[in-house]
């Protein structure tokens, strides 16, 4: 019971101030129940009066009649109106619950959002939300009414005749205990079908996303068998599963509704010993009618709740993870200087990536930041940029701690620039203007100019309004790395961080890169992180980091004579760079 | 509503008759579930009749056995044959569109995202089997069962009859009603829906982007105004629907009232008996309940109508012609004759003719979007010639079959694949029968061993699928591995793509130079150094061979090929220069 109710308590509680609506609902599917009772009721009345041989005339039916006519059209309409109030609610409350976990995306690491595959929080937001639209629309009111009516028609039962009341209960126990035989074995089946599931799943996933690799390697034959077996075991199982259970639901679902099962052959037995009047006995044979309908409509909740638990859950998930730690106070930072004092940082608890880490980036200087991969150089970077919140220590910018300055502000001051630029998909224009929203027509086009995308741009279909992003535009990865270069040139922040910014992207366009690149770092405080170690020799200083450690710093020469890593990576990196050094 | 029903049935194909069967199977259920009133009558006539015998219990029971046991019976096998058609249906689907992918042409996959594709196999279809068979057994099922009860009351009294039928009728009309009611609305509907996604999908993946330029309010009030949205559709369409749902709702159970009004009349001026009047009353609770689960399916009818399809959209995947022979060859010699290829409208390659003799290397030089790799890719036959033909060792690449082709060609792919299989047996991808010591010489030369053997098992470590788990360049390098192994003797790649990991660039280089050994070489070339030893540079413009010849002879002509020369001398001594500087 305690799983049951949790999911109830949470939707409660993002419903907030919907509450009262979810309430509404129940109140008229309650009101709908009740008059969805009249017609039995009348048409018992009038039955009772046939049997009795009473001599009613016409207007007796014709009153009950409309009675029934009134109490059917009542409970439409009701029904209808909770049934839209209640939806009302429910996309009210799935809109709370997707602006609460936007609202959590913003609170969040940036390097946990984009370290996860970037349709998870999407499926998140979008379709797991959209996935508890019907049952929960269908669930409060219908649940409510459908397991109201027949309770009220029980106790109507219960003063006509005691007996044949709880006679008429002996199929639910019946089928539930059928439906029991199944249920043993159902855990394991279910663990297994998740499994045969998840296997046929990785099987489509590989065969589609490794097609060239496998047509390439002339292995369509075998892969494509591993896929069908894989899909037709899945189908067998299921099938297979079904075969051994069906029985059991099928017995289950016609034996519980079916209450003129015992309520005929007892009721008929009562009667004909005279403890039970056939007025009585016929009235009860049509309460009991009005049974099935919700019963047979209740059972098939149980699913439902089941889901709107399970996506609870996974609801709950997102916005009980952890959070980024800020201040929210307005403050500033002066200067620009960055300072690691100690700093240890771990991206999941177990291998630190940074271990008391000591570094000192003097403002309006060439900073480089060197080393094998997995040495943690990106991870200096990407702190600075306020990815994530070191575990240990402290990080100073402007010689204050960045937990004591909003987010914001330290990312104000901060252009990073890296291999993969996202783009809105929006116009090119709007893309650059992002830097600084309040920059003219003009000045865009003047940083699009310096960062050497004006011409490109100026190709494409629609100029400097053609759409760009996710969606079309097909631009280049140079392309799009120019246009967030000149981004970058539009917001002007005092620090600049390149990421691998001029690897090999786009090589025709390497040297066009290079240019802008080499404007946006004009008098900043500029971090680089490098490959090519010739890219960086004249730097003001050069951090060359180990295994999560700063192994040694100094200038290129410094380096060169004092630092034995630094010398092999060099020799490493000279020996295959081809080109003019040679 | 009719054409959905079509598509389903078009779509369970040789599951057809399962759901035949099992349509039947519901049908005699129903009759057994109509045993019901026969027993509701037996206890009436008695009543009326004042026959107080014990034997009308025990009839009353009897039948009501008969039709519960026969209900279980049915709906066991009914619901088997419809699980069956479900699963199965979708289990063919699925082969087929395997099945098809193994004849779409190669350059199909660099140009589309196999990421939609997997997305309709798997969810989508499922969605599919979920609620396709359900939803045609229901509402054919419950149609067939409410004619069938219909006749039944009709054999039992006329009048009563067609007021059932009647009924159903404007049922039905209702339904249709309602139906193109919610049409209208579902486009828009969808569209709300679709910007959520977008704005969505841009918050999250921009997330760096928003933070760092201060987008946090601008492009969370799009988000939030595209959730708002949404929310406001919805709403907006089920407020104009409710009228027709009440009005759907309302309908049958007015019929009912009308059958209790006929019957009360008939039975007062006499000419309905008293039993059979009291069971019409009986009756009007229980004649439109199929009817009503039917109706109610509707909506599901479209669902698994939309999902359907988008699962058929597959089907619109082109497919290459696949009647190849499988040629060996003697030589390795490439040609190009008149070679003319567009994409869609766009020419991408017009009139080009070229030689490659077998092991030599040919450098390919040009700007972007010259068709570089178009050329390439046409040499694996990734797409079909518009006119003029590729030839290897003479023969058109169109007569070969795909493996009898690609056993000749190894490629550098741009996204390198891994499976969620042991290294080994990544390594051994294209030639099963390796031993392991071939293995880990490939690795070896590849310079894969030494980081193979710090994973925690070694060669039997087990990749993530996709081999997430490694770095770019380590992946790139087991790449390399696997086509070292494969051994082919033409060689095609791209410089850039193998520099996706610049740290380990030397031995990204070293690896590269192992695979091609000894091989014909065809590369989209960025490295000077690489250039300067090419046996031949061929340099590309707008879809056109510009310039032809060895390092030395075009370095003195004036053209794109110096250009790029210079271009590259620039890009590869630039430094950033300090601030002091």
């Amino acid at each position: 019971m305690e799983k049951k109710s949790s999911p109830f308590s949470l939707i409660m509680q993002y419903a907030g101030s919907h509450n009262n609506k979810y309430v509404c609902s129940v109140i008229l599917a309650i009101i709908s129940v009740v008059c969805g009772m009249v017609p039995y009721f009348a048409v018992a009345k009038m039955v009772t009066a046939m049997t009795g041989h009473e001599d009613k005339d016409l207007s007796f039916f014709a009153g009950w009649c409309t009675a029934a006519a009134v109490g059917y059209i009542a409970k439409g309409i009701f029904n209808g109106i909770s049934t839209g109030v209640s939806h009302t609610a429910t996309y009210l409350t799935m809109k709370e619950i997707r602006l609460k976990l936007i609202s959590k995306l913003t609170r969040m690491p940036m390097g946990t959002i984009l370290g996860s595959p970037s349709g998870y929080y999407k499926d998140v937001i979008v379709d797991r939300v959209e996935g508890i639209e019907v049952p929960l629309a269908h669930l409060l009111p219908e649940m409510t009414a459908n397991v109201l009516a027949p309770v009220l028609m029980l106790i109507y039962l219960f003063t006509l005749d005691w007996r044949l009341a709880l006679i008429s209960l002996i199929t639910i126990p019946v089928g539930m205990a059928v439906m029991s035989t199944t249920m043993k074995s159902y855990g394991e089946n279910y663990g297994k079908s998740v499994e045969i599931g998840g296997r046929m799943t990785n099987a489509i996933v590989e065969y589609m996303g490794g097609i060239e690799v496998i047509k390439a390697f002339s292995q369509s034959k075998s892969s494509y068998e591993k896929y069908e077996t894989a899909v037709n075991d899945n189908a067998a199982f299921f099938y297979g599963w079904m075969k051994s259970a069906q029985w059991a639901m099928s017995a289950y679902n016609a034996i519980t509704p079916s209450v003129l099962l015992t309520v005929l052959p007892f009721g008929f037995l009562f009667y004909s010993s005279g403890s039970l009047s056939a007025e009585s006995f016929i009235t009860m044979i049509i309460i009991s009618l009005g049974l099935l309908e919700p019963l047979i409509a209740a059972m098939n909740y149980t699913d439902n709740i089941a889901r709107v638990g399970t996506v609870m859950g996974q609801i709950n998930d997102v916005l009980a993870s952890p959070e980024i730690s800020r201040t929210d106070k307005d403050r500033d930072i002066s200067g620009n200087t960055i300072e690691f004092r100690n700093v240890t940082f771990s991206y999941d608890d177990e291998k630190e990536a940074l271990k008391n880490v000591s570094l000192l980036i003097p403002e309006g200087k060439v900073t480089a930041l060197v080393g094998a991969s997995g040495s943690g150089k990106s991870t200096v970077a990407k702190l600075i940029a306020g990815f994530w919140d070191v575990n240990d220590g402290e990080l100073l910018i402007g010689g204050r701690n960045v937990r004591d300055i909003p987010l914001e502000v330290q990312a104000g001051r901060i252009a990073y620039v890296e291999q993969n630029n996202f783009l809105f998909d929006e116009t090119v224009m709007e893309n650059i203007r992002k830097g600084r929203a309040s920059a003219t027509d003009e000045e865009v086009i003047a940083a699009a100019k310096a960062a050497g995308c004006d011409e490109f741009i100026r190709g494409l279909d629609k100029s400097y309004h053609t759409v760009v992003g996710s969606a079309g535009g097909h631009l280049s990865g140079g392309e799009r790395q120019r246009i967030a270069i000149a981004r970058a040139m539009l917001k002007d922040a005092p620090i600049v961080i390149l990421d691998e910014a001029t690897a090999y992207i786009d090589p025709e366009n390497e040297a066009v890169i290079q240019n802008a690149i080499a404007k946006l770092v004009q008098g900043k405080t500029v971090i680089v992180i490098a490959h090519r170690l010739s890219t960086i020799t004249d730097a003001d200083n050069i951090i060359v980091m180990n295994d999560g450690a700063v192994a040694a710093h100094g200038k290129h020469k410094e380096l060169l004579e004092n630092s034995e890593l630094y010398r092999s990576m060099w020799q490493a990196h000279t020996g295959t760079k081809g080109g003019a050094a040679e | 509503m009719i054409s959905a029903f079509r598509k389903i049935w078009d779509f369970a194909g040789s599951e057809q008759k399962n759901i035949k069967t099992s349509i039947v199977l519901a049908l005699l259920h129903s009759v057994f579930y109509a045993l019901q009133f026969a027993a509701v009558f037996v206890i009436l006539k008695a009543l009326t009749g004042e026959d107080r015998s014990k034997i009308n219990a025990l009839y009353a029971f009897g039948i009501m056995a008969v039709s519960v046991i026969g209900r279980i019976v049915l709906n066991t096998y009914s619901q088997l044959q419809r699980v069956h058609a479900g699963y199965f249906m979708v289990a063919n689907k699925r082969i087929s569109i395997g099945n098809k992918l193994r004849t779409v042409p190669m350059g199909y996959f660099s140009k589309n995202n196999p990421g939609q594709m997997t997305a309709i196999t798997t969810t989508t279809l499922t969605d599919v089997e979920n609620t396709a068979p359900v939803v045609l057994v229901t509402i054919l099922g419950g149609f067939i069962n409410s004619v069938v009860f219909a006749l039944s009351v009709l054999l039992f009294d006329r009048r009563i009859g067609i007021i059932v039928f009647i009924g159903m009728a404007a049922f039905i009309w209702t339904t249709s009603l309602q139906e193109k009611h919610s049409r209208k609305g579902a486009p828009e509907r969808q569209r709300a829906q679709e910007t959520v996604v977008e704005k969505v999908l841009e918050a999250v993946q921009g997330i760096s982007v928003i933070k760092s330029f201060h987008l946090g309010e601008t492009s969370d009030s799009a988000v939030k105004s595209a959730i708002e949205k949404s929310c406001d559709k919805n709403l907006a369409i089920e407020k104009q629907m409710t009228p027709y749902q009440i009005f759907q709702q309302i309908v049958l159970n007015l019929f009912a009232v009308i059958i209790m009004i006929v019957s009360a009349v008939l039975y007062k001026n006499g000419s309905m008996e008293l039993a059979d009047a009291v069971m019409m009353f009986v009756a009007s609770f229980m004649v439109f309940e199929q009817m009503k689960s039917a109706g109610i399916s509707i909506a599901t009818l479209r669902i698994a109508e939309s999902s359907i399809d988008k699962a058929n959209e597959t089907d619109n995947v082109p497919v290459m012609d696949e009647g190849g022979k499988s040629i060996s060859l003697t030589s390795h010699d490439i040609a190009f004759e008149n070679v003319d290829f567009s994409y869609g409208e766009r020419k991408i390659l017009d009139n080009i003719s070229f030689d490659i003799k077998e092991k030599t290397t040919t450098a390919i030089v040009g700007p972007s979007g010259s068709g570089k790799t178009t050329m390439c890719s046409l040499i694996a036959h990734f797409w079909d010639v518009n006119s003029g033909r590729v030839t290897i060792g003479g023969n058109d690449v169109r007569e070969f079959t795909l493996d009898s082709l690609m056993k000749n060609i190894s490629m550098v792919f741009q996204n390198v694949y891994l499976f969620s299989d042991t290294v080994e047996n990544n390594i051994k991808f294209g030639f099963p029968n390796a031993t392991h010591e071939q293995v880990v010489e490939a690795a070896k030369k590849a310079c894969c061993h030494d980081f193979i053997m710090q994973l925690p098992n070694g060669y039997d470590t087990v990749l993530e699928e996709g081999g997430t788990s490694l770095s770019g360049g380590e992946r790139q390098r087991l790449s390399i591995a696997r086509a070292i192994l494969k051994d082919s003797p033409i060689i095609i790649l791209d410089e850039a793509t193998a520099n996706v990991d610049p740290e380990n660039e030397d031995r990204l280089q070293a690896a590269i130079e192992a695979l091609m050994e000894d091989k014909t070489i065809i590369m989209i070339a960025h490295r000077l150094k690489t250039v300067r030893k090419a046996d031949q540079i061929l340099v590309l413009d707008s879809g056109h061979i510009v310039q032809h010849g060895t390092h030395a002879e075009l370095e003195k002509q004036e053209g794109i090929y110096s250009r790029f020369i210079r271009q590259r001398e620039q890009a590869e001594s630039w430094h950033i220069a300090g601030q002091n500087a």
